[in-house]
């Protein structure tokens, strides 16, 4: 088991809470527990859908991030994808990716 | 004469040397160039040509383009007319447009893919030879992948805006490379809207296949195992490496393939399967899926669909 300190991730639409090593991003911490509050995609930082808005806390990245779905510009605002987020300290996330429809629905 | 397989795929990559170790520690692939500018070329141990797999850095995933050979120079001439006439815009492209290939033709499918065709291309051989050869070699690292199989890409369906990028690639292929239609998923009113299809030129079900998406992008590539227990074993390394497995082994309905689904350092998926299913033949019927039954179609055991198996993609 990791000895490294936990820090608290709080999901800012929900208030929910859950403890995320600080050897790992955020994304792997809640995929990890089973939990859903932020869609879980390809968890390498390709393909979006993790998007989140970083509130409060300073974090730091553990690897690229496609910038087909985080700009430069989006980056400065604090936006993220979460499989690529190590927190440095707790932080209040808001999530924006959502898993889209792929196929429209019939009828 | 015409197409006979899928060529290679060329894959953007935010980690070059994370990319390489993946394909070849986790598929088992080999390099056999690298580019000036960081583009790495890999095969598998059963492929003859130099490269199946071509990673290019970016600061996204991705595909770059698809390509596939066909049997005859002369084809590029037959074809790139047949396209032109489809009404469908066709470059040619000299001797090492496409880097170790002969020259080829370009285009833009329906779907928004770049697509490539090629006669030629470097032979390097495969791994056992060609003179009383073993049935495998002593160096199979990883999956140990023979060879790159097909790929699955994402088009546009919004019948709302009357667009069927699937359907309407699906067709361009049939009319001018010949490809053949082995599955297809109908839905909407009446199923009368074609949703997915599946596309062979070799005589296994699928050597590239279409799903629908709000917008284009590449859904998987896939690589070819022996058989089920191969498949697990491959997912055994994967579990090992910690990989991102998406879908841990299981069966398809369509294609019957064994499959399981995970992803590169980049978020781009791979597939590593067995099975050949069946053999695809020109007047095979086509085998229909509808849309209520697309979750025992794409999963065959459980008939649920992993939300994000349709919905993620790079």
């Amino acid at each position: 088991m990791s000895t490294a300190p936990c820090r608290t991730v709080r999901i800012a639409q929900t208030g929910e809470e859950y403890a995320c090593r600080a050897t790992e991003t955020v994304l792997i911490a809640l995929a990890r527990i089973g939990r859903k509050a932020i869609p879980v995609g390809c968890l390498s930082g390709g393909c979006g859908v993790c998007r989140v808005a970083v509130r409060r806390g300073r974090w730091h990245k553990s690897g690229p991030m496609s910038r087909a779905h985080v700009s430069e510009e989006d980056e400065a605002q604090g936006i993220a994808l979460a499989c690529r987020i190590v927190p440095d300290e707790d932080l209040e996330v808001e999530v924006i990716g959502k898993l889209q429809r792929a196929a429209p629905t019939s009828g | 004469m015409g197409v006979m397989r899928i060529g290679h795929a060329s894959l953007k990559v935010m980690d070059i040397d994370a990319a390489v170790d993946h394909y070849e520690t986790v598929i088992g692939m080999k390099t056999t160039h690298r580019g000036k500018d960081g583009s790495a070329f890999l095969k598998c141990w059963d492929e003859w040509d130099k490269y199946s797999v071509v990673l290019t850095p970016s600061d996204r995933a991705g595909l770059n383009h698809i390509a596939y050979k066909v049997e005859r120079d002369s084809d590029l001439d037959v074809l790139e007319k047949r396209i032109r006439d489809w009404g469908l815009g066709v470059e040619p492209v000299p001797a090492d447009g496409l880097q170790f290939c002969g020259r080829s033709l370009k285009m833009t499918l329906p779907s928004g893919h770049q697509m490539y065709l090629y006669a030629q291309k470097e032979l390097v051989g495969k791994d056992v030879g060609t003179t009383n050869p073993d049935p495998w070699p002593d160096d199979i690292r990883g999956a140990g992948a023979h060879w790159l199989d097909h790929c699955l890409l994402m088009a546009e369906v919004n019948p709302a805006k009357g667009v069927n990028r699937v359907a309407e690639t699906t067709k361009f292929l049939m009319e001018t490379m010949d490809f053949h239609l082995s599955e297809q998923i109908m839905g909407g009113l009446g199923n009368s809207v074609q949703l997915a299809s599946w596309l062979f030129r070799t005589t296994t079900p699928h050597d590239i296949a279409f799903a629908p998406a709000p917008v284009a992008g590449l859904h998987h590539i896939a690589f070819f195992l022996d058989d089920w227990s191969s498949v697990k074993h491959a997912a055994d390394v994967m579990a090992k490496k910690k990989v991102r497995i998406d879908v841990a082994p299981t069966r398809h309905g369509i294609t019957r393939g064994e499959t399981t689904y995970f992803f590169d350092p980049s978020g781009n998926r791979n597939e590593t399967f067995a099975g050949l299913g069946y053999l695809a033949q020109p007047d095979m019927p086509v085998i229909t899926w509808t849309e209520e039954e697309l979750g025992r179609g794409i999963f065959y055991h459980t008939g649920q669909l992993n939300e994000a198996f349709l919905k993620v993609y790079t």
